[in-house]
């Protein structure tokens, strides 16, 4: 795609640089400009947002007495954990125990790494734009798994090894209905390019009393958003999915023996994937930065959408039951797997008849 | 720091084992390698330890953990009404390991010290004990019970007590508060070793008892012996 | 699962025997009699347990087991049986077992009633009465290295003790050695955030699928025995009952106090102080049923979610009455022996119209209960047929409360043996038949709504009881001494279930046996039954079905 300059593009021409240095020196910059406007979006969400919006739905206040709104609890929340002692049990498996801390942040950041997140002025933000796009965003995420597994086996604790176990078999479960129904976006759009896909949903649907409504795959195939929505919740692990945690029956899952640093990679693993699950659901159905007014505030709008999905999953933990373990796979391999494929079928024919 | 100025203790008002072994070995929980490092307190690790004191005493993480009547009163802490989290330490977490605070809200019996214990040993340091309610303090109303633990202070340190039975959640968010106040201003607890410790069977003094439960118990498994004659 | 005895007895009226037809129905199995207050009693052969209790359970219809209470004489050993039947709670009677001071031993019921199996054991733990036959019998509430029994005569309170932190192995380990399935152990508790305290589940596991659990108790026992045997009937025994049963059912566990030692003081307790009595009792039912929702909720939503908040919420608002009628918050010592302490608070007007406030706004809040939990598909996908409790077994192991009236079982003291001002109000006794979580759960949120009414109907009482005939309390004499020898079993409905007392009298001041009926004790002993061959999640929402509380569990 030659029209649009990327992010690391964008960067090595402003420093002036250019060939390998160039490359480089540019794909680091963007890296760590996007790495770090994720990990703000999840500082921001894990100690402060989430516990401002659970309060909101139970009729409580939550953290205000720290800084204006509460907010220096941000700070004193990551310090404060950081600065605790590091509990090396006896006979975890070490190196997992210590990798699967890494594995779960760095598999959701490095999904970013194609999400095309809108401009801001003249900044296009998207750091690469392969034309597998959408499928190396789901490879990316689900490498999410396997680090829960590893935490899990690592630990050495009965109720870590459950949460591992139970994570496993339900990203199984609904990887496949969520890839299958990503499937009937690609056969709408006709590529995986994740800035092709998001453009093929800028075109006008219909207009209601002068307002637009474009083609986002929400509003051309609401069911195929819904399915999506339902696998999305349950591949990042929220209510009422959130069995591999599952507080109240197998203590914290696959972090209860993970203390301090690593446990604050864990939280903050679980965050960025929130938002990766976001921004995914953006691209393939809230068309991607999209949104009124100009081109050039198009990441706002792409914000505005991560933390619409953030919002909704906190509103889901707040209000929903958590689904049984077998009730959980039984969902997704007899109800979500037979909609999907029936969903990439009648997406199938529209797109025969219509096309 | 609590360490600048020397625990005073009245030696003659120490009549017992038990009240002897609190008063030794009590520690500096906030000393650093760095400090070790620097030998004394430069300027700059001062104010780095009064930035993580602020930290630690801001944001808290409870142990969600429950023993008895008190309980009942701590969850209505954390629920609408009273909502402990404006605070910034209304967040129970399940696991020890993740936990900072641990409120205990009732009477310790005998079969459930060497587990307290062990959950307490199991949260990472810097960590901080609530002792809620009178049972907490003294065993309570329960006190003359022939099973119950003259108080959380024999098993585990304790840095703020809340006394009442129950004490009013008002009480507790107050305890806390002042709890978050002491660590904020660096003030460490002053007690920290406990008379029952977890030691194992083969460590215990041969006497009568662990002659009797000697074809009973492992050499190697962990026990906690109670001299309920000693107890304050 | 036993389900020997099928419930057969369809009519309502169940014959009465007289106590000379019980003694022919024994025949020579009896020794000599030893009439309780509330019962006939028959002293029967300690080898004819089995026998005794058989006969009566199958022949003379008493089956349900109430209380086994074990203590000690100068002479002899006893272990008395207090038996009723679900039908007709006033019907009861007490088999006493003797047993010889120096061996005491006698022969176990559990082969006839399974609820005696936790029974015996406590006896066994803490009176040191040995039970020939029993499956079972170890300590239950002590550690099991403990040193001797505490409430038999020569126990010494000074005395050292260890316990310890054993690591459990897995007891069917050896069973399911083959290579297609294996099993793991998995301690839940006494430290988890879904046993609601400090209970232990000894858990194994298949995969996900529990294939054997079993509750270890005795984390929170606190003498409340020994407690409430050294303080005088007066005074001294009141302020504990609130404690027993700490999820503000205070009211309710003072009353089984009150009306057991009322019973065997012979005190009569003014209308006025009853119908106060029965307004406050179903105050704290609202409140205890509440924290019973909120917690369920928790341990099916997960976290501290709407549904918690907003159950606590609205418990807060009981308390806020109950705050005012006692000035206690949740340990409300506001029963007297002969009445209560003290009269509806001043000004009355703002008391009543406080609590028609909340009566007013109860509809509203459980209506969206229903909305937010119990209409919920998800969780009637977690609850429904879950956790089955069949009546029979129920009524095996002596379950009562909302955990039998789910079962079906048609049983409420509050209206089978009247008491307080009960049997003068209008209202229901709830039950479901679907013996599962979620009939459990239904009982108690419209055991609310039954609760407000009744609580109307008070405040309605009391708004126009003529102002010279308030009398709050009887003639209660300084220091009671009730006869020697006086024996008593008297029960009371509280928030789980059949809440009894057993106390006999000495001649002095305090009571010398003080014995606790906790309805936590035996519904808890149900949830293998329940939970056995379900899923961890489902175990875990059978006990927040129970809801226990272990401070009643192990007392």
């Amino acid at each position: 795609m030659g029209t649009v300059q990327l992010f690391p593009e964008f960067v090595s021409e402003t420093l002036g640089l250019s060939g390998v240095l160039g490359d480089v020196v540019g794909s680091l910059v963007a890296a760590a400009v996007v790495g770090n406007i994720v990990l703000a979006f999840t500082g921001v969400a894990g100690p402060w947002a989430k516990r401002k919006i659970t309060a909101a739905f139970t009729d409580r206040i939550a953290v205000d007495r720290i800084g204006p709104f509460g907010l220096l609890i941000i700070p004193a929340a990551a310090v404060q954990l950081l600065a605790k002692e590091l509990i090396v049990p006896e006979g975890v498996d070490r190196p997992t125990w210590d990798l699967a801390p890494l594995v779960l942040p760095a598999s959701a950041l490095l999904g970013f790494s194609v999400i095309p997140m809108g401009r801001l002025g003249p900044v296009n933000l998207q750091i690469a734009d392969p034309e597998v796009g959408l499928a190396l965003v789901f490879a990316f995420a689900s490498i999410a798994s396997i680090s829960l597994v590893m935490a899990g086996y690592a630990s050495n604790n009965k109720y870590s090894m459950l949460g591992g176990l139970r994570a496993v078999a339900q990203n199984l479960a609904y990887e496949i209905p969520l890839i299958v129904t990503a499937m009937s976006v690609v056969i709408f759009a006709g590529t995986l390019q994740t800035s092709g896909i998001v453009a093929a949903q800028s075109d006008v649907l219909f207009s209601v009393g002068g307002f637009d409504v474009p083609t986002w795959y929400a509003f051309v195939n609401p069911f195929a958003f819904v399915l999506f929505l339902t696998a999305n919740m349950a591949e990042i692990g929220r209510n009422p999915f959130d069995i591999p945690e599952a507080p109240t029956e197998i203590v914290a899952g696959y972090q209860t023996e993970y203390s301090s640093a690593y446990f604050v990679l864990f939280y903050l693993g679980e965050f960025v994937h929130i938002f990766l699950g976001g921004a995914i659901l953006a691209v393939t159905f809230l068309g991607g930065a999209s949104g009124p007014g100009p081109e050039s505030i198009g990441f706002i709008w792409f914000v505005v959408k991560l933390w619409g999905f953030f919002l909704f999953t906190q509103w889901a933990r707040s209000a929903l039951p958590r689904v049984r373990i077998d009730q959980l796979i039984e969902i997704g391999w007899k109800g979500m797997l037979v909609l999907s494929f029936a969903n990439l079928v009648l997406t199938a024919v529209i797109v025969g008849v219509i096309a | 720091m609590s360490s600048d100025q020397p625990f005073i203790t009245d030696e003659s008002r120490v009549v017992t084992q038990t009240r002897d072994s609190r008063m030794e070995g009590q520690g500096d929980r906030f000393n650093s390698r760095l400090r070790e490092a620097f030998g004394s307190s430069p300027f700059i690790l001062t104010k780095f330890d009064k930035f993580l004191n602020w930290c630690r005493g801001s944001s808290m993480f409870m142990l969600q953990f429950g023993i008895a009547c008190c309980s009942i009163e701590m969850m209505h802490t954390y629920a609408v009404k009273h909502d402990l989290d404006r605070f910034g330490s209304g967040v129970p977490r399940a696991s020890p390991r993740q936990a900072d605070v641990m409120i205990v809200p009732g009477t310790i019996v005998s079969k459930f010290a060497p587990r307290m214990k062990r959950v307490y040993d199991q949260m990472p340091e810097p960590k901080f004990v609530v002792g809620m309610g009178s049972c907490t303090i003294s065993g309570g109303p329960f006190q003359e019970g022939y099973n119950v633990i003259k108080g959380a202070e024999e098993v585990i340190p304790i840095d703020i007590h809340v006394p009442g039975c129950p004490p009013r959640p008002e009480a507790l968010v107050y305890g806390v508060v002042k709890l978050q106040e002491r660590i904020a201003n660096g003030e460490a607890a002053p007690v920290t070793v406990k008379p029952y410790e977890l030691e194992e069977f083969s460590d215990l003094e041969r006497d009568e008892l662990v002659e009797t439960l000697a074809d009973q118990i492992d050499e190697d498994e962990l026990v906690m012996r109670y001299n309920f004659a000693d107890s304050p | 699962m036993s389900l020997e005895v099928p419930d057969t007895t369809e009519t309502d009226e169940v014959p009465e025997r007289t106590p000379d037809e019980l003694a022919a129905l024994l025949g020579d199995l009896v020794i000599d009699r030893d009439d309780h207050l509330n019962a006939p009693g028959f002293v029967i052969r300690p080898d004819a347990v089995q026998e005794t209790l058989s006969r009566l359970k199958q022949e003379a219809g008493y089956d349900h087991l109430s209380l086994v209470t074990a203590q000690e004489y100068e002479n002899r050993y006893e272990s008395i049986y207090h038996l009723k039947k679900f039908d007709d709670p006033t019907q009861e009677v007490s088999v006493v077992v003797p047993a010889d001071k120096d061996r005491p031993v006698s022969e176990s019921g559990e082969a006839v009633f399974r609820t005696a199996d936790w029974h015996e054991r406590e006896a066994y733990d803490l009176i040191g009465i040995e039970y020939d036959d029993h499956p079972d019998l170890r300590r239950i509430l002590l550690p099991e290295t403990w040193q001797g029994h505490p409430l038999s005569m020569d126990y010494d309170k000074d005395r050292p003790q260890i316990a310890t932190l054993p690591e459990h192995a897995n007891p069917l380990a050896d069973h399911h050695r083959d290579a297609e399935s294996d099993t793991m152990f998995l301690n839940i508790g006494p430290h988890h955030p879904a046993t609601h305290g400090v209970l232990h589940l000894k858990t194994i596991l298949d995969g996900e699928q529990v294939i054997d659990v079993e509750p270890d108790i005795g984390y929170l026992h606190r003498c409340e025995e020994q407690m409430a045997q050294s303080g005088t009937y007066r005074h001294q025994i009141m302020p504990y009952p609130d404690r027993w049963d700490y999820i503000s059912a205070g009211l309710l566990n003072e009353w089984a106090y009150a009306r057991a030692a009322e019973d065997l003081a012979d005190i009569d307790v003014p209308e006025y102080a009853q119908v106060i009595r029965t307004m406050g009792a179903e105050m704290c039912r609202i409140a205890a049923h509440m924290l019973a929702l909120a917690t369920f909720a928790l341990d099916v939503n997960g976290d501290f979610t709407a549904t918690f908040m907003y159950a606590i919420n609205d418990r807060e608002r009981v308390q806020d009455l109950l705050e005012d009628l006692t000035g206690q918050r949740l340990m409300f010592n506001y029963f007297r022996l002969g009445g209560v302490v003290w009269d509806l608070p001043e000004p009355r007007e703002e008391f009543f119209s406080k609590t028609r406030d909340f009566l007013d706004q109860l509809p509203g809040s459980v209506e969206e209960y229903h909305d937010l939990v119990t209409a919920n598909e998800i969780f009637q996908m977690r609850t429904i047929d879950t956790g089955i409790l069949p009546p029979a077994v129920a009524k095996d192991y002596g379950a009562t409360g909302p955990v039998a009236r789910g079962s079906g079982i048609d049983y409420d003291l509050r209206r089978d043996d009247p008491y307080g001002y009960y049997d003068e109000l209008d209202w229901d006794v709830v039950t479901e038949d679907g013996c599962d979580n979620y009939s459990r759960l239904l009982v108690r949120m419209r055991e609310v709504e039954e609760s407000a009414k009744i609580i109307e109907q008070c405040v309605d009482l009391l708004e126009d009881w003529p102002e010279d005939e308030r009398t709050i309390q009887a003639n209660v004499p300084r220091t009671l001494r009730p006869d020697d020898d006086t024996e008593i079993y008297r029960a009371v409905e509280a928030a789980k279930g059949e809440l009894g007392i057993y106390m006999r009298a000495d001649g002095t001041d305090k009571p010398a046996r003080f014995k606790i009926r906790s309805p936590c004790f035996s519904n808890l002993q149900t949830l293998p039954e329940m939970a056995n061959g379900e899923y961890i999640p489902d175990v875990i929402a059978a006990l927040g079905s129970l809801d226990i509380v272990l401070g009643e569990v192990d007392r």
